[in-house]
């Protein structure tokens, strides 16, 4: 009996680690939010919102004075803006699958991550939505983009554009992450609100838990609506990034129009979106002490599936070169040979060592578990990603069909300021998430520390 | 409240009424209960105030000084353009032209199609003459001793000064340049007449000194010939940029593209080589093209010459020779082609030397040419500068004999090689009177400034060849107190009169009696010119003698320091001699070969520069002479000579100062100026002035790095057809953007260079387009496109396109709308061929921009037009990332428009755009509405070739054929079918309404050397 609970404990280790009661995971989860700020805190807080006023500074100072404060030209018309947000809307599709689709596929070790990762999900959405509004030259007529019914005869927008279809994809992503992201909130909202006596705190968490009970149907209701909402966000998971990436792969430029971008972004954007949630989760565990709830096993698994996407990324960069190859296509030869060696060439490097070469570590299970080494390594990738979406959009649009019209590429001080502010952004938005909100799906974790405890408790 | 008011007396009258007498009219004061609104009555007021308040705020820019006539003028109707022929004024090139004007202003200049010698086109520098009327640094009055005076003073003390000069019995000078108006020639010789002594000394900065001097010793008259491409099936270029800036290019380039139209019926493809050290724009269009040292073209000539005298069974021409420094397979070549083409060949020499002038006049003789291609009968008056004669004058400035120098249309302390010695020596002159509309080096140290007007707003004439007489007439009232310098002369003769009365008097004396039609009245003469912009009449006849043969020398030796290379100054295409040098325009625009803007530089061959250690942008010290150097940086040229270092006269000009407030102003911007404070550096003092020679080439120079950068602001920064070889895919790096074929093919197959292209194969799906009504569409001949860049500033001056400066053209944001794509490829024999492709927007029927807007910000037109909507563009730039030819353009900032005075010149047909929104070109769709309206207005369909745009009315080579592809009849509907015919990135389905036809190089091959279309199939 005792050789076979030890069988199975090995077999399923518990999510939770520490025999945490469920009173001690609401201790646990709430102290953040009830005791003051550490330093730690207010320092990362302050720095990144030194990083955001950057941004807003540069950004001020770019729509005041002009598009032209960044080094975009004539023929590379995008390249930081919307590297920047293909990289956020990237960051934010592993919130969505690890809440949505591995809700769907019962996986429960997602219920210690979930919460942290939908907040990732709907920051990054938030810093990627940025970019999109500002790069254009009249950002003051972005409204425009939208369908409006107005005075001006049959004017209307342009359904076989690309970017209008962004449009529709990330303003219902957005929504549906919100919704979904609060939605799940509910149950936690009312725990907190229990726990707090008085004062406006109680009365804000009061309001938003929207006279949560705890009640048997209250509970069957929300679970259906969770359900649902899962089931609504998980085609998003492929949508989305299918759609942005569209805005390449419908183009004609040799580099962009390629069949294999869907799916090649969608991994990518799972790639760049684990590596996200393992950065951040690593960090959270340690500074708010949540050794108990992200174990190193939700790492391990979260490794491998960065292992897994760094995979089929590193598969798609393959393809395109043969693709180019075997197209005998000249313009497409050319730019994935000028990709790799022309004046991008250190770029493209960093993307390949970084997405492909540094993801193959995880192979090793004393890489997965050492946490300081997957931490390094999700920054890699983190990097990585970036450089991907740069070296696609630059180097595919430096050299095109005319050679007279190549030009070369360098960011100003304005671009780098505003790159860093979409960082600083995301950053002052989860710490304030951190420090009021539940970082853990407090219900949630209850239900697989229950499940746990009474697999041991009850014998079998 | 009657009881509580307290009564106030207003005077002591009513006080008294107030305390018992009468009671008089008495105020009150109010209280808080009076200023009681009604709930309605505030509501009312509110909404009064916000509605206005609202109203207010909405527009957007008050309207100031809109002042209707008061009279009606009779011609001018608002909204429509009335032209006016003239002559440019640009250069003496006499180009016919049409000035559009609008309301009374003059907006744009453009060919004069009927003018016999421009025959409608318009090179870049005229086009860009019309910004100078607007300038608002010009001189709006005379200046005394650097001091603003009225002009009754200024001719008071100049009467004096010049009385006090004759009675000092020193001689009076007048210094020009090249005066091709017979009026203000004979203006001057009235004037001086009543000077004892005195001269009238003309020089040209870009001299042809050497030509005239050269006839004059072998015709007996120093004119110089007009040169008639045309007939010439053979040419042999020596150093004269001829299509780019050597004397008349507009006149030039029309008769050169006669003999290049392989498809015309009868066909006709002259073959044209060319020998020069740099590769120049004539150069660039050259069959054959040999790169020789400065020192040498005697040498090559003087071979060729002697190669035609054996064909021709005569002595050689010159004994004893050096070996011939090209392949003598080249020379027999060279000297067959002449021989063979007897009586249409032609050798035109841009030498400043007179020996090697002379044996090319020989050559002419041998082969024929007089009479046939070289015109002595009806000559040129273009150019008529005497080096000698200058050199003569600066010695007697020097000398200090002068008594007055009255300088007009020349700018000498910029332009001769020792300007500032020059400068300083003028101080032992007691009057010097400068012309000038500016305060340029010159007038800056003239004792008086007497600005004279702008071509825009005087009477003048030209005759710039006998028998052509052109009329220029003010199209706008002058816009400063200034005068012309006929009417000055006049006064300082004693004599007053009105500049138009000068002109009539002068017509009526000296050109009516020249008529071809005997039957007119002088009225009629008069009024027949001033329509048409000019007349023809009998050439008055120099007294040419037949050829006499001189003695010839032999070509000097070669004589060449070791490490020095030799100087080449040229002028620029832009330039000129410095007079764009205050134009925005053309500073903006790229140098037709080097694509540079903003900036002089040392021309050195890439192997040079190799050997050297040096890389585009690298500062070097170029010095020539005694204690004479430049720093520049350095630009790669291939095509030129190892020993060769050029550099472009014309800037470093005073005044272009102003050029640093150039462009967007924000922290990161880099001025457009030099460390001088100017534009470039004036290259001028490298030259020497000596021995009767202006030599602005074979002066050795020393090159050495000065360990600083200057980066180039290039528009175009890869330079050849075909992909780095380090980065070729497999099949090879050329790119099929251009087909080009030899003769020799072409006669064999018209559609030679062709492979691989044609229509595209059938699509799926029907068309999206029926263009049911016009269909317009535009074909540009590679064959006869110099790249000369005419096009690309008339399309600025059309369609309002803003200067950008030098930062934002190295950040690569040129707003030109359209470019000239100049790709260097492999030519036979490790020479350079030069491909120009004039690239606009293709407007295509599929077109990749259309579908990826999300605003409909760029839609496709019943005409085939592709549209660009300004105000409903947001900005995206996806069509631009999206567009397969790279030719839209960004408004990156709110390009300042600041100048009052220049905002004049915008086409108020054209919007001018605000930044963040995207532009191109439209095909100049304001023009198509205008011909289509005025055809309306008639009553008739619209007739082939009354729509034109910009580009293809001001193309001197008339490469560019605009028009409705839907009218069967319409050239552009029968070039379409050309075999020609190929169209840009044809693979991609984009369906452009641009095509282009192949260019044709005459020179032996199959075309397989050049075409490079079937390397990818």
């Amino acid at each position: 009996m005792r050789a076979m609970n030890e069988h199975a404990v090995s077999l399923r280790a518990p999510l939770i680690s520490g025999g945490r009661t469920i009173a001690q995971v609401t201790e646990d989860v709430c102290a953040p939010m009830e005791g003051r700020p550490t330093a730690l805190w207010w320092g990362a807080f302050l720095a990144s919102f030194a990083l955001l006023l950057l941004g807003v500074a540069a950004v001020s100072y770019q729509v005041a004075t002009g598009i032209g404060t960044w080094g975009l030209n004539r023929t590379v018309g995008w390249a930081f803006d919307i590297t920047n947000f293909v990289f956020w809307i990237g960051i934010g599709h592993a919130g969505t699958l690890i809440s949505a689709i591995l809700f769907l596929l019962r996986q429960r070790w997602r219920t210690s991550v979930n919460r942290a990762a939908e907040a990732m999900t709907i920051f990054a959405v938030l810093c990627a939505a940025i970019f999109p509004l500002i790069h254009m030259g009249r950002p003051w007529f972005a409204y425009w983009v939208f369908p409006l019914p107005n005075t001006r005869g049959s004017l209307w927008v342009n359904f076989r554009s690309p970017l209008l279809w962004d449009v529709f994809a990330i303003s219902t992503y957005f929504t549906i992450s919100a919704v979904f992201w609060y939605v799940g909130l509910l149950p936690d909202l009312a725990t907190v609100r229990d726990r707090l006596k008085t004062g406006l705190r109680r009365r804000v968490f009061a309001f938003f838990s929207l006279g949560w009970n705890g009640s048997y149907r209250t509970w069957h209701h929300y679970e259906s609506v969770y359900l649902l909402l899962a089931a609504l966000g998980t085609p998003l998971v492929i949508s989305v990034h299918s759609i942005v990436s569209f805005d390449f792969a419908t183009s004609l430029i040799p580099g962009w129009h390629t069949t294999i971008f869907p799916p090649y972004f969608v991994a990518g954007a799972i790639f760049s979106g684990m590596a996200m949630v393992l950065t951040l989760m690593i960090i959270a565990r340690t500074t708010m002490r949540l050794e108990n709830y992200i174990t190193v096993r939700h790492v391990d698994i979260m490794a491998k599936l960065v292992l897994t996407t760094g995979s089929l990324v590193g598969l798609a960069y393959a393809t395109e070169f043969f693709i180019a190859a075997y197209s005998n296509n000249p313009y497409e030869q050319f730019v994935f040979i000028n990709r790799a060696f022309g004046p991008f060439a250190w770029a493209y490097w960093t993307m390949v060592a970084c997405n492909v070469i540094t993801p193959q570590l995880f192979w090793f299970e004393r890489v997965r578990t050492n946490l300081a080494a997957v931490f390094v390594l999700s920054l890699f990738v983190n990097v990585g990603m970036w450089f991907e979406r740069f070296v696609i959009i630059v180097t595919s649009l430096h050299r095109d069909y005319l050679p007279s019209s190549w030009a070369d590429y360098t960011p100003t001080s304005i671009e780098v300021a505003t790159l860093i502010g979409s960082f600083g952004l995301f950053f002052t938005c989860f710490l304030l998430f951190c420090r009021f909100l539940p970082v853990i799906a407090i219900g949630e974790v209850k239900a697989v520390v229950a499940h746990d405890r009474h697999a041991k408790g009850g014998g079998q | 409240m009657s009881k509580d008011v307290k009564h106030y007396w207003t005077s002591l009258d009513r006080r008294e009424g107030a305390t018992g007498m009468a009671p008089g009219p008495e105020f009150e004061v109010p209280t808080a209960d009076d200023f009681r609104t009604s709930r309605r009555g505030f509501l009312a007021a509110a909404g009064f105030g916000l509605a206005g308040s609202a109203i207010a705020g909405c527009s957007r820019a008050p309207v100031e000084q809109a002042l209707p006539f008061l009279i009606q003028p009779e011609a001018i109707v608002p909204g429509r353009a009335t032209y006016y022929a003239s002559t440019c004024g640009a250069c003496t090139a006499g180009c016919g032209l049409l000035v559009k004007t609008r309301d009374g202003r003059p907006i744009k200049l453009e060919g004069n199609p009927d003018h016999p010698l421009s025959r409608g086109g318009l090179c870049a520098v005229g086009q860009a003459s019309i910004l100078p009327l607007y300038d608002s640094q010009r001189l709006t009055g005379p200046l005394q001793q650097g001091q603003a005076a009225s002009w009754a003073q200024v001719d008071g003390a100049i009467a004096a000064a010049l009385t006090a000069a004759r009675d000092a019995g020193r001689p009076v000078r007048l210094l020009t340049g090249t005066i091709t108006s017979p009026t203000t020639r004979a203006a001057i010789d009235r004037f001086l007449s009543g000077f004892p002594g005195s001269e009238h000394v003309v020089y040209d900065t870009l001299s042809t000194s050497a030509v005239l001097d050269a006839h004059e010793r072998t015709h007996g008259v120093r004119v110089l010939p007009r040169y008639r491409f045309d007939r010439a099936d053979v040419i042999l270029g020596i150093d004269a940029d001829f299509l780019g800036t050597w004397i008349a290019p507009v006149e030039y380039t029309a008769g050169y593209r006669a003999g290049r139209a392989p498809g015309d019926q009868p066909a006709r493809m002259s073959f044209h080589a060319q020998v020069e050290a740099r590769l120049s724009l004539t150069g660039a269009r050259a069959d054959r093209r040999l790169v020789v040292a400065p020192g040498e073209y005697h040498l090559v000539l003087a071979h060729v010459a002697n190669r035609v005298a054996r064909l021709a069974g005569v002595a050689p021409l010159v004994e004893p020779l050096a070996p011939a420094p090209v392949a003598e397979a080249v020379i027999e070549d060279l000297g067959e082609r002449l021989w063979q083409a007897r009586g249409h060949a032609l050798i035109v020499c841009g030498s400043h030397d007179v020996a090697l002038q002379l044996l090319a006049n020989s050559l002419n003789h041998l082969l024929g040419a007089y009479g046939a291609t070289i015109d002595l009968e009806r000559p040129s008056f273009q150019r008529q500068g005497s080096d000698r004669a200058l050199e003569r004058l600066v010695a007697e400035v020097a000398g200090g004999s002068v008594g007055a120098l009255i300088i007009a249309g020349v700018n000498p302390v910029y332009e001769l090689p020792g300007g500032a010695t020059f400068a300083e020596q003028l101080r032992k002159v007691p009057l010097v009177v400068s012309f000038s509309s500016h305060l340029d080096e010159t007038a800056s140290v003239a004792g008086f400034v007497c600005p004279d007007r702008h071509s825009l707003e005087s009477w003048s004439d030209t005759e710039s060849a006998a028998g052509v007489v052109s009329v220029t007439q003010p199209t706008v009232s002058a816009l400063g107190d200034t005068r012309p310098m006929i009417e000055s002369l006049a006064i300082w003769s004693g004599v007053p009169r009105p500049a138009y009365e000068l002109l009539r008097e002068h017509w009526q004396a000296q050109v009516y009696p020249r008529r071809l039609a005997a039957d007119t009245s002088f009225e009629a003469f008069w009024e027949k010119a001033v329509h048409d912009g000019f007349v023809e009449v009998a050439p008055s006849v120099p007294a040419v003698r037949a050829f006499t043969a001189v003695p010839l020398a032999p070509p000097p030796a070669a004589a060449r320091e070791a490490d020095a290379l030799a100087l080449v100054l040229y002028p620029k295409v832009a330039m000129l001699d410095g007079r764009g040098g205050l134009n925005p325009w053309l500073h903006e625009l790229p140098d037709p070969i080097t694509k540079v803007t903003w900036d002089n530089y040392a021309c050195l061959s890439p192997s040079t520069a190799a050997r050297l250690n040096l890389d585009d942008g690298d500062v070097v010290r170029v010095q020539a002479g005694e204690g004479v150097s430049l720093e520049l940086p350095v630009c790669r040229q291939p095509g030129q000579h190892d020993d060769v270092v050029a550099i472009a006269l014309g800037y470093g000009r005073l005044g272009s100062e102003r050029f640093a407030q150039v462009g967007p102003r924000w922290f990161e911007a880099r001025p457009t100026v030099g460390d001088n404070g100017r534009v470039g550096q004036n290259a001028a003092p490298l030259a020497a002035l000596a021995d009767g020679m202006w030599r602005y080439s074979g002066v050795p120079a020393r090159v050495t790095p000065a360990g600083r950068r200057r980066p180039l602001a290039q528009t175009q920064s890869h330079h050849e057809i075909s992909v780095p070889a380090h980065l070729a895919p497999p099949g090879g790096g050329r790119r099929p953007i251009v087909q080009e074929t030899t003769l020799a093919a072409y006669v064999k197959d018209p559609s030679a260079g062709s492979h691989g292209h044609g229509e595209a194969a059938e699509d799926l799906w029907p068309p999206d387009h029926q263009y049911t009504g016009h269909r317009w569409r535009m074909v540009i001949d590679l064959t006869k496109c110099t790249g000369c860049s005419a096009c690309v500033v008339a399309c600025q001056v059309e369609n309002n396109v803003p200067v950008v400066g030098r930062d934002e053209v190295m950040r690569r944001r040129e707003m030109h709308w359209m470019r000239i794509d100049r790709y260097y490829a492999d030519g036979p024999d490790g020479s350079v061929d030069v491909i120009q492709q004039p690239m606009l927007c293709q407007h295509c029927e599929n077109a990749s921009c259309e579908t990826v807007c999300p605003v409909l910000a760029t839609v496709h037109s019943e005409e085939g037009l592709n549209q660009q909507v300004y105000n409903r563009c947001v900005g995206t730039r996806y069509c631009a990332n999206n567009c397969a030819y790279k030719v839209r353009r960004f408004n990156w900032f709110e390009y300042p428009r600041e100048d009052r005075l220049q905002n004049l010149v915008l086409n108020p047909d054209v919007v001018v755009r605000s930044r963040g929104v995207m532009e191109k070109c439209s095909l100049c769709v304001q023009r198509i509405q205008d011909a289509k309206v005025e055809a309306r207005r008639q009553g008739r369909p619209l007739e082939d070739g009354e729509a034109r745009t910009a580009c293809q009315q001001s193309c001197p080579a008339q490469a560019i054929t605009f028009g409705d592809a839907n009218d069967p009849g319409s050239r552009v509907a029968h070039l379409l079918h050309d075999p020609r015919h190929f169209r840009v990135l044809e693979e991609l389905n984009v369906k452009p309404s641009v095509g282009y036809l192949t260019l044709v190089r005459n020179r032996p091959g199959d075309g397989g050397e050049g075409g490079g279309n079937a390397s990818h199939e």
